[in-house]
This record gives structure tokens, C-alpha cells and sequence, in this order.
């Protein structure tokens, strides 16, 4: 495994975590890291920060992702990786549309041309809204910004002025912003969440018709999903069960 | 040239995915076979739904790979569906099957057949549940019962595949020779520790190992094993290039699986493997496949 020392451990909310540490390998906006806790479990996580320092902001679901989230300055983080196709960052306006943590592994791709769509359940679901100069906010209970899902902020623009559209989050999510975008082309990137085990295109438990999202992914464009037909309907789950989404 | 082997079934090149790797989404499953394979094998299914060990359930370091999956399957009922997404691909689709008892090797057997299995795979290398760590394939009386129920039951192929971690392989071998074919092998036992953490990497300490490491003792066992039965042959482990097939080949094997490598070199390597084979042939004069099964015991 390799390993960095924790620099800092900013606490983003109740149950939000970023961690920061020193990493020499070459990483890309949109590529993961298996992140291992000895005895615990070892869990993909993708990064929210990759300049000297690299960021990974960790939401607090289970054991693992606990025991990631309050590592403290000077605490050993091991990891594999990276892994996964990058999101392929291209010039000109660019609408970044983020699902709760969603949001995180699409903040290096932020500049002064990128358009925020942020969406949660809870207004506690939205992180690193101040990133964005441009933005919309949506929650499903409406405590914070406007009621509602992505897609519906999406109908409140006019998203055919995009040069490129990137969006990660829950893959209902996904597919109802992706039924959104007729006319878009192949100008948009959605990455995926499958549950990983091997992160390597080894063990089939991420696939989605054949491809891995470990390795084929995460980042998959809009042609890529419209041909897919377990796209935001079946997949399998831990034990390769196959159960609808 | 003919590339086509004879295992019961007639596969249209010797090049097959083995079981537990890409094998457990039916889509998965149809493409790997329609990027070259002859056929695949699934992963192993037993009766019950089974979640398996928590990751890591892999370490990689090349040329060593060990995986601790821990027989996760959604359980024989809820595998009807895959089977069917593969078929598409119109190519065998081997049902790989474990169980803890006769009757249940038997059950899934039967099921992987209605479902439309060209073949089934016994995997003797799971647990047994009277042995503390002692697999099924230790046990020759065992393994005799379960062959021979299974093909009392079904109508397709049986083959066995077998452990390298039992003392006597050939004994392993002979109990179960009412099978079309001997698969070999299953991974080595095997494991690693981090230093750095000092702790074992796997979350279940053991695994097994594959990939290019473990070829010379696959080589071995389908050598040994060939010169003493004369059995149909299917070898397994570390093949990662043509010349890795053609030595299985030679040492007994009629056909090949192909595992661990899939991770490195993507699906594609069954087209490659095909090419080459192809290659292989015109360079040594070679116009039927079977010409080169058993050449090194000659
Ligand atoms: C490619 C990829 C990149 C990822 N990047 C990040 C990231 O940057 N930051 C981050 O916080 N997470 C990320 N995740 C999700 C993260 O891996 C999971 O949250 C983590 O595996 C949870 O592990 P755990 O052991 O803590 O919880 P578990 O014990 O596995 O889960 C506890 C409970 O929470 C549920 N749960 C777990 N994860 C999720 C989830 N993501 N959404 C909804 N419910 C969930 C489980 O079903 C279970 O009921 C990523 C996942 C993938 C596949
Ligand atoms: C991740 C992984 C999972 C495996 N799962 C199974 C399995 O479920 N049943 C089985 O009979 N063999 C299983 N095997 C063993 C392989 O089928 C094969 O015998 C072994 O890996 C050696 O071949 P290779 O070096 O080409 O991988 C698994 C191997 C790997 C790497
Ligand atoms: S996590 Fe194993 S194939 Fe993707």
C-alpha cells in the first residue's frame, strides 16, 4: 500500500470531513483511490483538491469512511491508486452539476467559467457552494435555495450554452439529468458510483453492461450512457445480486 | 487451420475466461465473449445468496496476485438472469458451482443446466464443512460422490477443477475421473502483510494466489496429472501470452483459461491470444490445435 501523512483535517459539517496530505503521483480530476483501513475496510474515494497538497472530502456513511474523516494531522492515510479515466477537462463554459459530495470531485474542475449546480436533500447536504462565483442551489425540502432536484434548476436555464457539461452523483440523479438533455451532443461527462471492491476491473461487482466503472470509469460520456441500458435501472449488489436502482 | 476444441462441447478457439473474474454480470460476461473468448465460465454459485469478505479483498504486485473474494454470489436462484444476458453472445456458457454437500453440487447443477449452461465447472476448492480449513477436493471419497452424482443428474459436461492445496492432487485427480474434463488450477494459498500497517493486507488474512506467478506449478500439475490419466485437460494460472497457452498445451492441456490477466491487459487479450494462436500455427506447421496437447510427454 502506499501511504502520506495527514497534513490538516478540515471540518466541513456534522458528518463532512476534508483531509489533506502531501502525494507525488500524477492524479486527475475524476480518478479515485482505494483508501484502506487496516482492519476495517478499504473504500474509493475521489479527490476534491489536487494541487501540492492534495484534498479528499469524506462524507461519514459506515465504519470506514468514519475512521477516514478523523484521521488527524501527523495520522498515516494507506491507499491504492489512483485509478479510473479522469474527466477529459475542456476549454470554454462549463455547467458542473453535483449531488450532495457529489460536488467534491468536480471542484478541480472549477475556474471562472463554470456554472455550480448544487443539490441535496437537506440544505446540510451542500457543500463548497462559497468555490463558486456562479451558482444554483436545490434541495429537495427546500431549506436551502430553491425546492427541488438538479433537473429542475436545469429547467430554469438554458443549458445548450455550455460547452461542456459535468455532473457526479447518485445515478437516479444522473439519469434523470441525462433524460433532461436532449439536443446536448456528446457534450457532457457524468461520473458514476457503483459499490467497488477490487477498484482494478478484477472482481465485476462496479460493471454496467459489460463496462467497468473502476476502470472504464468512473467518468463515462453522455454517448457512452445512452447506450446502456442498466443505466439508472438495474445493477448488483455486494453479493452480485442484481436489484433495481 | 482449426482452432476448435472438443470438450464435450465443441468451443470455437481453446481460449476461456476462468471462473471469478468479470463473471458475475451477465453483460460482462456476453462481452468478454464477444472479444474473443471461445467460452466462459462463471463465477461459482452456490444455494444461498452469499455477500463474501469486506475489501481488500485483493493485493497486487506484480507478478503476484492474491485475491480473498470469499465466494460472494447473489445464490443459484438469483443467477437464471445472467445466464440468459450472456447467451446472447451465442457462445458455452460454463456454470462454475460450489456447494457444501452432494445434494447441493447436485441442486445447482441441475439448475445451471435448465438455465442453459453448455457445461458446469465443479469448484471442489471450497470449503469442507466437516474439515477446519480442509477443502472438498481433499476428501477423494467426496469428490467421487459429488462427480458421480452430478453426472448421473445432468446431461451436459462435468468438469472438476481442482486445488493445488490438497496433499495428493492425483488422488484428488482420480476421484474425480468420471468427469469429461479436469480443470487445473485453483489458486495457491497464499498471503501478504503490510509493513508499514504490520498488518495482513487481505480482510481475510488468507487468499489465493494467481497470475504469472503460480504458471510453473499449473504447468506441473497439468503435466503430471496428464501423464497419469489421460484425461481430457483444461489448464489454469498465469497464462498471460501465447507462448504461457502453448506450454499448458503441450504439457496436456486441450484447452486453456485465462484469469488474472484480464485485469492488466483489458478484454481484449482474447482477440491477441486468437491472433497469435493463428501465428503460432502457420510458423510451426501446425493445422489442427490438438496436434499440440500432450507434445512434451512424447
Ligand atoms: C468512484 C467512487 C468515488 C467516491 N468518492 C467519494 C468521495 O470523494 N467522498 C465520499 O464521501 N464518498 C465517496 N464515495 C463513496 C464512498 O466510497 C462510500 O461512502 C464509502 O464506501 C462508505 O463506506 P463505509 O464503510 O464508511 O460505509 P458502509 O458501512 O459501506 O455504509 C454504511 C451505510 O451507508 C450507506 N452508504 C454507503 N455509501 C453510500 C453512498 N455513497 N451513498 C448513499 N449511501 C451510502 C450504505 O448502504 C450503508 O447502509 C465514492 C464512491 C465511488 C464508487
Ligand atoms: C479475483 C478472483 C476470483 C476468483 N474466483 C474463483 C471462483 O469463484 N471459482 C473458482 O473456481 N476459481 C476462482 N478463481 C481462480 C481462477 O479461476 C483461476 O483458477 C486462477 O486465478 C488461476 O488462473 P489465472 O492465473 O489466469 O488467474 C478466482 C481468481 C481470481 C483472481
Ligand atoms: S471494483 Fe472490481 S471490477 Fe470494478
Amino acid at each position: 500500500m502506499k501511504t502520506s501523512i495527514i497534513y490538516e483535517n478540515i471540518k466541513l459539517n456534522d458528518n463532512t470531513n476534508i483531509i489533506k496530505f502531501p502525494c507525488n503521483e500524477k492524479i486527475e480530476p475524476g480518478q479515485f483511490i482505494m483508501a484502506w483501513v487496516p482492519g476495517i475496510n478499504e473504500i474509493p474515494l475521489s479527490f476534491s483538491g489536487l494541487n501540492d497538497l492534495k484534498e479528499i472530502t469524506i462524507k461519514i456513511y459506515g465504519k470506514a469512511s468514519e475512521h477516514i474523516a478523523h484521521l488527524k494531522k501527523g495520522d498515516t492515510v494507506f491507499f491504492r491508486g489512483p485509478y479510473g479515466k479522469p474527466f477529459e477537462n475542456t476549454a470554454g463554459k462549463k455547467l458542473l452539476i453535483g449531488a450532495g459530495t457529489g460536488i467534491a470531485s468536480l471542484v478541480p474542475l472549477i475556474d471562472k467559467n463554470a456554472y455550480g449546480v448544487l443539490s441535496g436533500k437537506t440544505g446540510n447536504d451542500i457543500v463548497f457552494q462559497d468555490r463558486f462565483e456562479k451558482k444554483s442551489i436545490v434541495t429537495d425540502d427546500g431549506s436551502y435555495g430553491k425546492k427541488g432536484y438538479a433537473v429542475d434548476a436545469l429547467k430554469d436555464m438554458d443549458i445548450s450554452e455550455f460547452d461542456m457539461i459535468y455532473a457526479c452523483g447518485p445515478e437516479i440523479m444522473l439519469k434523470s439529468v441525462m433524460d433532461y438533455m436532449v439536443n446536448i451532443n456528446d457534450r457532457a461527462q457524468f461520473s458514476l458510483e457503483r459499490p467497488m471492491k477490487c477498484g482494478i476491473g478484477i472482481c465485476d461487482s462496479c460493471s454496467i453492461n459489460g463496462y467497468q466503472v473502476c476502470t472504464d470509469g468512473p467518468v463515462f460520456s453522455l454517448k457512452q450512457l445512452m447506450g446502456m441500458s442498466e443505466f439508472g435501472s438495474t445493477r448488483l449488489n455486494y453479493s452480485g445480486k442484481r436489484i433495481k436502482i | 487451420m482449426n482452432l476448435e476444441v472438443d470438450l464435450g462441447i465443441k468451443i470455437s478457439n481453446p481460449f476461456i475466461l476462468a471462473s471469478g473474474i468479470l463473471d458475475e454480470n451477465g453483460y460482462t460476461i456476453k462481452k468478454i465473449l464477444e472479444s474473443g473468448a471461445g467460452a466462459a465460465v462463471t463465477k461459482s454459485i452456490g444455494m444461498e445468496e452469499r455477500r463474501g469478505y469486506e475489501p481488500p479483498v485483493v493485493y497486487e504486485n506484480d507478478p503476484v496476485f492474491i485475491n480473498a473474494i470469499g465466494l460472494s454470489n447473489p445464490g443459484i436462484d438469483n443467477f437464471g438472469e445472467e445466464i440468459k444476458i450472456a447467451l446472447a453472445a451465442k457462445k458455452p456458457v460454463i456454470g462454475s458451482v460450489f456447494g457444501k454437500t452432494v445434494e447441493e453440487f447436485s441442486l445447482i447443477a441441475r439448475k445451471m443446466e435448465q438455465y442453459g449452461a453448455s457445461a458446469v465447472e465443479l469448484n471442489l476448492s471450497c470449503p469442507h464443512v466437516n474439515g477446519y480449513g480442509m477443502e472438498i477436493g481433499s476428501d477423494p471419497d467426496l469428490v467421487n460422490e459429488i462427480v458421480s452424482e452430478v453426472k448421473s443428474k445432468i446431461n451436459i459436461p462435468v468438469y472438476s477443477k481442482l486445488s493445488p492445496n490438497t496433499s495428493d492432487i492425483v488422488e484428488e485427480a482420480k476421484a474425480a475421473e468420471k468427469s469429461d474434463a479436469l480443470v487445473l488450477i485453483n489458486t495457491v494459498k497464499a498471503m501478504a502483510i503490510d509493513i508499514k500497517a504490520k498488518k495482513p493486507v487481505l480482510s481475510n488474512i488468507y487468499g489465493g494466489m494467481s497470475g504469472k506467478a503460480i504458471k510453473p506449478v499449473g504447468i506441473r500439475y497439468v503435466y503430471e496429472i496428464k501423464r497419469e490419466l489421460n484425461k481430457k485437460i483444461i489448464g489454469v494460472g498465469g497464462i498471460e501470452n501465447i507462448n504461457d497457452a502453448v506450454e499448458y498445451m503441450m504439457a496436456g492441456a486441450s484447452a486453456v483459461q485465462i484469469g488474472t490477466v484480464v485485469y492488466k491487459y483489458g478484454k481484449n487479450i482474447f482477440n491477441k491470444m486468437n491472433n497469435d494462436l493463428v501465428n503460432y500455427m502457420i510458423d510451426n506447421n501446425i493445422d489442427n490445435i490438438d496436434e499440440l496437447t500432450g507434445v512434451a510427454l512424447k
